[in-house]
């Protein structure tokens, strides 16, 4: 039992310890450029950078180790954080503005029913979720630009000023986005790490009828899923308004792709069956640290975007051959 | 009147159809509490059809019929409606998910209902080991189960059917992967389910396995159930009449010669082939044969002596570290498959699940997919001559159904071991290499087989057959080299009565 123990924490240990060293090392090359670049400030910029794709990347991570797919996250947070911004700032003047804690929850609700809409077209009509939830990026997209007419919602935090409630003073409200993702990274980790749920979605992705012949509620498992994460889209959308105090329709916008390669740099298997909520986090971490670096040490924008499609590759090629090898 | 209890279960009157397909008709079956029944009939009889249904895999709704469980009418939705009165499956095809551990697989019908339940690793693979020493079942709880063999994924999916301590249990083809002591191995299992009250429906296509192990059998045709015999009415030729509609006649076709001075086709000298699993280590000690025009060369040994990895090398799957190849004469390679091919290598693989068939296309693309450069003109695909070249292999193979634009996917599994087959004969290679080739394949259809291996010879081919089933591997061949321990043991003449002698070596008990 012990041998098992020690074997299961070093073998985690191992993948993530390349992951760190890789992080690392690429924190060490862009400070050796810019050694301005490991200070407090720009450390935080980092996280706050990565915090909104993160929040809508979590439970996606659990919906792809099932074997299926969301490309819809970022139009989802763009569509309930217009909704969140519109229920809460819907009257004529501060005094009808509802608490921005409300515009969470609308959010969360807009964002879950967006993810149930994506269950039932691909669970009822047998469609692939990828193509699905394309369908359903350019709609709910759309929505999410013609509902504000095009113009940005502002004045989400306008009741707070209004009552002396400083938002950049308090501790909790400035660094509430950045809480939200750490919760619901534990939470996501649990979930698929230490509960039977997540055995059960992995042995989902990785052999669908294997789980039907054990009894497994394949449909009800993945509902559950997209609903999840329809909800953290919607999440993520609301605590962007809530952060910002503001919200334009292109938010959300590429963050598929990202949160994609960052799931994928954390060694989740895009063939379902293999995932982790940690190896996210150093995806994303990676991912915006590359990106912020290349701003730090003036590498031109256009050569950004060639970088980070280089190391995703990379990262995908290695772990490909690191399958092989075991 | 029975008793409502004499039954554990009962199904009555059931009929379902696929499309136009008619599966079963009007099927009554009846097993007797704590008996191991047998379930025989030929490919696509609606034996598996017939289990599904039972195990809640084809839910209530989706055929016509009653099923009655321990007296009790039963509506069966799912797996899991299935389970919770206590009937379990082990289906016919591999379904295991790779990326889980022994211990996981074999837990996960339990954490499937406890969802939100603690998951501890450690505690899985030590309940999961308790149970599999309890049972004796030689499986190591904490492997991944993408690492095990063939038979061990069999094995796995029958320890996943008893840890739910079923009252019903359904084996579907569970000896088709697995050898002679797993198989015995597996017989103690269902002899000590039996004692404990439990009941067994057992499917597989060997007779010898139904008269040893079972009470009764049910003989299913075409979808109906022909008659229902106990154990004092058991005998083979009968038994097999009621199967197939007509009596067998002779299971093997008589051997031809094939002399001494028939030229060597290919010439195996001090071969070492790489360990899949080792990178770089040999598998087996260096070892040389030679295979002539028109022969028939088994080869034999346990399931794991190296047998499938030698032909795969020879096939380009696998790396050759040392050692002479040659075809015809000449030196060769088999770097790739394509190389392979090229010198006239033919392969049929003994995982058709993983790597045999394309699932979601019709018989006709899987039976011309490696010959499909030869029917392209132009760029275009000859759709006319696809059909003619791909009806020759229906028509011998005897598939069911005779429709080339059937999916395989909706073939039952010895029909789909057909279409594997004629996938191979179609490229005319002058080496064929059979591993398994009757897996799974009911006995009228393993007479054809068995005739078309042996004319394909006769026509000047060779052949090199791999078979865990010795009186095939023995009859067909004209001379069967043994695997045992690492290395090549010696030699065995063809003929039924050298079985216990094939046997002795395969284990290693005898030295050449
Ligand atoms: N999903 C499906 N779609 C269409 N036809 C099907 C499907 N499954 C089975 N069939 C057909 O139903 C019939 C019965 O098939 P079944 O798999 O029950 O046969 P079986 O007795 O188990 O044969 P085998 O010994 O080869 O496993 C066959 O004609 C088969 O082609
Ligand atoms: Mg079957």
């Amino acid at each position: 039992m012990a041998i098992a123990k020690t074997r299961e924490l070093s073998e985690s240990f191992k993948a993530s310890s390349i992951r760190v060293a890789f992080l690392i090392l690429v924190i060490g090359v862009f400070a050796m450029q810019n050694p301005a670049f490991i200070n407090g400030a720009s450390i935080l910029s980092v996280i706050q950078g990565m915090v909104f794709v993160g929040i809508a990347a979590v439970f996606l991570t659990i919906l792809i180790t099932s074997g299926e797919f969301d490309i819809s996250v970022g139009a989802n947070a763009a569509l309930a954080g217009t909704l969140a911004a519109q229920y809460v700032v819907a009257g004529e003047g501060v005094a009808d503005d509802r608490s921005p804690w409300t515009g969470l929850l609308v959010g969360v609700l807009v964002g879950t029913i967006i993810g149930l809409i994506n269950a039932f077209i691909v669970l009822v009509g047998n469609v692939p979720s990828f193509i699905a939830t394309i369908a359903m990026l350019f709609i709910a997209k759309s929505l999410a630009t013609y509902i504000p007419g095009g113009k940005p919602i502002s004045g989400y935090r306008d009741s707070w000023e209004a009552e002396g409630i400083v938002f950049r003073e308090s501790f909790f409200l400035k660094n509430f986005s950045i809480i939200v993702l750490i919760v619901i990274i534990i939470v996501g980790h649990i979930l698929l790490k230490r509960t039977n749920f997540g055995v059960v979605v992995s042995s989902i992705g990785s052999n669908k009828e294997a789980a039907r012949t054990s009894g497994t509620q394949v449909k009800r498992v993945k509902t559950i899923l997209f609903a999840l994460t329809g909800a953290g889209a919607g999440l993520a959308g609301a605590v962007s308004v809530f952060h910002f105090g503001s919200i334009y329709f292109s938010l959300g916008q590429g963050w598929e792709l990202t949160a994609i390669a960052a799931i994928v740099l954390g060694g989740t298997s895009l063939f379902g069956g293999r995932g982790s909520v940690i190896g996210l986090l150093f995806g994303l971490a990676l991912m915006q640290t590359i990106a912020s670096g290349m701003v730090a040490v003036g590498i031109d924008p256009w050569w950004q975007t060639v970088i980070t499609g280089a190391i995703v590759l990379a990262t995908l090629v290695v772990d490909q051959l690191r399958r092989k090898v075991t | 009147m029975t008793n409502k209890s004499d039954f554990a279960l009962e199904m009555i009157d059931i009929s379902k159809s696929f499309g136009n397909t008619v599966a079963l008709s009007n099927v009554d079956l009846q097993v007797k509490k704590g008996t191991i029944h047998g379930l025989i009939g030929q490919n696509g009889a609606g034996k598996s059809t017939l289990m599904k249904i039972l195990s809640g895999l084809y839910p209530s709704g989706t055929y016509t019929g009653q099923i009655i469980v321990d007296g009790k009418v039963a509506e069966l939705n799912s797996a899991l409606d299935a389970q919770s009165i206590g009937i379990s499956i082990v289906p016919q095809e591999t379904t295991v998910a790779d990326t889980l551990t022994v211990a996981e697989n074999i837990m996960l019908p339990e954490m499937s209902r406890n969802p939100l339940k603690v998951y501890k690793k450690s505690g899985v693979v030590k309940r999961a080991s308790e149970f599999l020493s309890s049972y004796n079942i030689p499986l190591q709880p904490d492997k991944l189960a993408s690492s095990l063999t063939l038979a061990e994924k069999q094995i796995l999916m029958i320890a996943r059917a008893i840890y739910l301590q079923p009252q019903v249990l359904v084996l579907d083809e569970p000896t088709s992967s697995l050898t002679g002591d797993e198989i015995k191995n597996l017989f103690e299992v269902t002899r000590t389910l039996k004692s404990l009250g439990i009941t067994t429906v057992f499917i597989t296509h060997k007779m010898d396995e139904i008269i040893e192990l079972c009470d009764s059998i049910s003989i299913l045709r075409d979808g109906k159930i022909v008659c229902q015999i106990d154990r004092s009415g058991f005998d083979v030729d009968e038994l097999v009449s009621h199967m197939i509609g007509r009596d067998l006649g002779d299971l093997y076709p008589p051997q031809h010669r094939v002399g001494q001075d028939a030229p060597v086709v290919l010439k195996v000298t001090d071969l070492v082939v790489e360990n899949p699993r080792k990178p770089g280590q040999p598998l087996l000690e260096p070892f040389s044969f030679e295979l002539r025009q028109g022969e028939i060369l088994g080869l034999g040994g346990l399931v794991g002596s190296g047998r499938t990895e030698i032909v795969k090398a020879l096939f380009g799957h696998y790396k050759i570290l040392d050692g002479k190849l040659e075809v015809q004469g000449n030196p060769i390679q088999t770097r790739s498959v394509s190389e392979s091919i090229s010198h006239g290598f033919g392969y049929i693989t003994e995982d058709r699940k993983a790597e045999g068939l394309f699932f979601n296309l019709a018989i006709k693309q899987n039976f011309t997919a490696s010959i499909i450069e030869k029917l392209t003109r132009a760029s275009f695909l000859q759709k006319g001559e696809e059909k003619s070249r791909a009806r020759v292999y229906l028509e011998t193979l005897q598939v069911k159904p005779q429709d080339l634009d059937a999916s395989v996917s909706s073939l039952s599994g010895g029909n789909q071991q057909k279409v594997v087959l004629g996938k191979s004969l179609i490229t005319d290679p002058s080496i064929l290499m059979l591993d398994e080739p009757t897996k799974g394949v009911d006995i009228a259809s393993k007479a054809e087989i068995y005739k078309t291996i042996v004319e394909f010879a006769k026509a000047g081919y060779s052949v090199l057959l791999i078979s865990s089933e010795f009186p095939e591997l023995l009859a067909l061949s004209h001379r069967v080299i043994v695997f045992s321990g690492g290395r090549n043991v010696g030699e065995i003449a063809s003929g039924l009565e050298n079985e216990k002698e094939l046997m002795l070596m395969a284990i290693g008990a005898t030295k050449s």
